[in-house]
Formats: C-alpha cells, sequence, structure tokens
C-alpha cells in the first residue's frame, strides 16, 4: 500500500550531504591556523549518486573525507577561509533546495490525498 | 550522520580557541613595556579530551617566545645595569596587531559557519510544521 518514494529519499540524502559536508567545513575552519593541518573535502553528490545508483543512497556514508589539496601556507595548513566560506555557502544552499523538493513532494503527496 | 550539535560544536570550539588567543595576544600588549617580559605564544593542536566532537580545536600549551629581550639605554631607569641599559620585553606590537586581525578573521568565519548551520537546522526543522 505504501510505495517507497525515491523523490524522498533523494532529497533526504542531499540533505545529509550537505549537512556532513557543513560539518567538514566547520572542521577546516575551526582549524584555520592549526599547524600541519590539512582542509579536508568529502566527494561530491553527483559523483556518489551516479556509483550507488538510487538504492544505494539510504545507506550511504558521506562522512569519508579526504585532503582537499590546497596550497600550504608557510606554518603547514592549507585551509583557505575564502573557499571554506563559499563551501559552507553552497552547503546551505544545496541543504535548502534538498528541503525544498522534499517539502514539495510532500505537499503533492497531501493534495493527491485530497487534503 | 553528523548532527548539526556535533557541527556547531566544531564551530564553537573555533571561537573560543580563537578567544584565548586574543587573551594571550592582549596581555603580551598590555605587558609590552614590562622590564623582563616574554611574549606568550600558543599554538592550535586538536581537541585531545573526547567530551567535544571529533575535528574540535583547543589552544595548546602557553609558550614563552624564547627570542632575545630588547636591550633599553636609560641610566636614570631604577633597573639599568652598570652600562646604563636594562632589558625591555621582547613584545613586538606589530606582531601582535598582526596577529590580533588573523584572530579575528578566524573568530568571524567560525561565528559565519556556526550562522550557517543554525539556519539550516531551523530549515529542517521548519518541514516538520503545518
Amino acid at each position: 500500500m505504501f510505495e517507497p518514494l525515491e523523490i524522498f529519499d533523494l532529497a533526504a540524502a542531499r540533505a545529509r550531504h550537505a549537512a556532513t559536508r557543513q560539518n567538514v567545513v566547520a572542521q577546516n575552519i575551526a582549524n584555520a591556523d592549526t599547524p600541519g593541518y590539512r582542509a579536508q573535502s568529502i566527494a561530491a553528490f553527483d559523483d556518489i549518486y551516479r556509483r550507488l545508483g538510487p538504492d544505494g543512497l539510504n545507506s550511504a556514508d558521506f562522512s569519508r573525507t579526504f585532503d582537499a589539496k590546497t596550497p600550504l601556507s608557510p606554518n603547514g595548513n592549507s585551509v583557505s577561509l575564502e573557499l571554506e566560506m563559499v563551501a559552507s555557502v553552497d552547503a546551505q544552499r544545496a541543504h535548502s533546495r534538498a528541503l525544498n523538493v522534499y517539502q514539495s513532494a510532500l505537499n503533492i503527496l497531501r493534495t493527491s490525498i485530497g487534503r | 550522520m553528523s548532527g548539526f550539535s556535533e557541527t556547531m560544536g566544531i564551530a564553537a570550539s573555533g571561537m573560543q580557541s580563537q578567544t584565548e588567543r586574543l587573551r594571550l595576544l592582549s596581555e603580551n600588549i598590555a605587558n609590552a613595556d614590562t622590564p623582563g617580559y616574554r611574549r606568550k605564544t600558543a599554538s592550535f593542536e586538536p581537541y585531545a579530551a573526547n567530551t567535544m566532537p571529533e575535528g574540535s580545536v583547543q589552544l595548546g600549551r602557553v609558550q614563552l617566545d624564547q627570542t632575545d629581550l630588547t636591550t633599553i639605554f636609560d641610566p636614570s631607569h631604577p633597573m639599568a645595569g652598570p652600562e646604563g641599559s636594562y632589558d625591555g620585553s621582547n613584545v613586538d606590537l606589530v606582531v601582535e596587531i598582526a596577529d590580533a586581525r588573523e584572530a579575528q578573521r578566524s573568530y568571524e568565519a567560525n561565528l559565519r559557519v556556526f550562522d550557517q548551520v543554525r539556519q539550516m537546522s531551523s530549515a529542517l526543522s521548519d518541514l516538520l510544521r503545518r
């Protein structure tokens, strides 16, 4: 009776990915002055989606980080506050986009049951 | 799944560390004319205790800058030695101000992230409305 609706999974996974990205950005910015710290990043959502397909998204773990390979400053730190700001805004926009998709899918569902 | 509060905790640890750093800076600047004062420095390091989320930062042990103290020639000064000079501090105001600017910039960046995460979590709870 209750078919799993793919769009909800997709929107939820996108929001989850954005939240994880924001977490990594927060770590980078908190460590912006830590000597020897390397800026971290996570795989882009479309890459993960292409690899796992719609079925793998539910259990996907986005938290695997890797060295973002940005240029080093003299103290061995590779965090660029400017790039992190961009990534942070990017994550926030992706998150609100995903939530909007979720919300309108919910609205469609509501309309279809006549409420 | 990484919670928003964890992310906010990381940003908060960054802000706290920058505040402590600013405190050390202001101690240095306040003591710029104290004879024999060595400037305090501390380096950032990963948060050691596991009370804070992974990726948090803290200020490490405070160390004294071991560069040479400045020698100030002033025979009338009470601390002046036989050759008429005494040891001043090794605080360089230009360095301290530059450091303070960096601390402020990093603090603001942490604050921006904090605000961003707050917006994200309130957008999420807006879904539950109606």
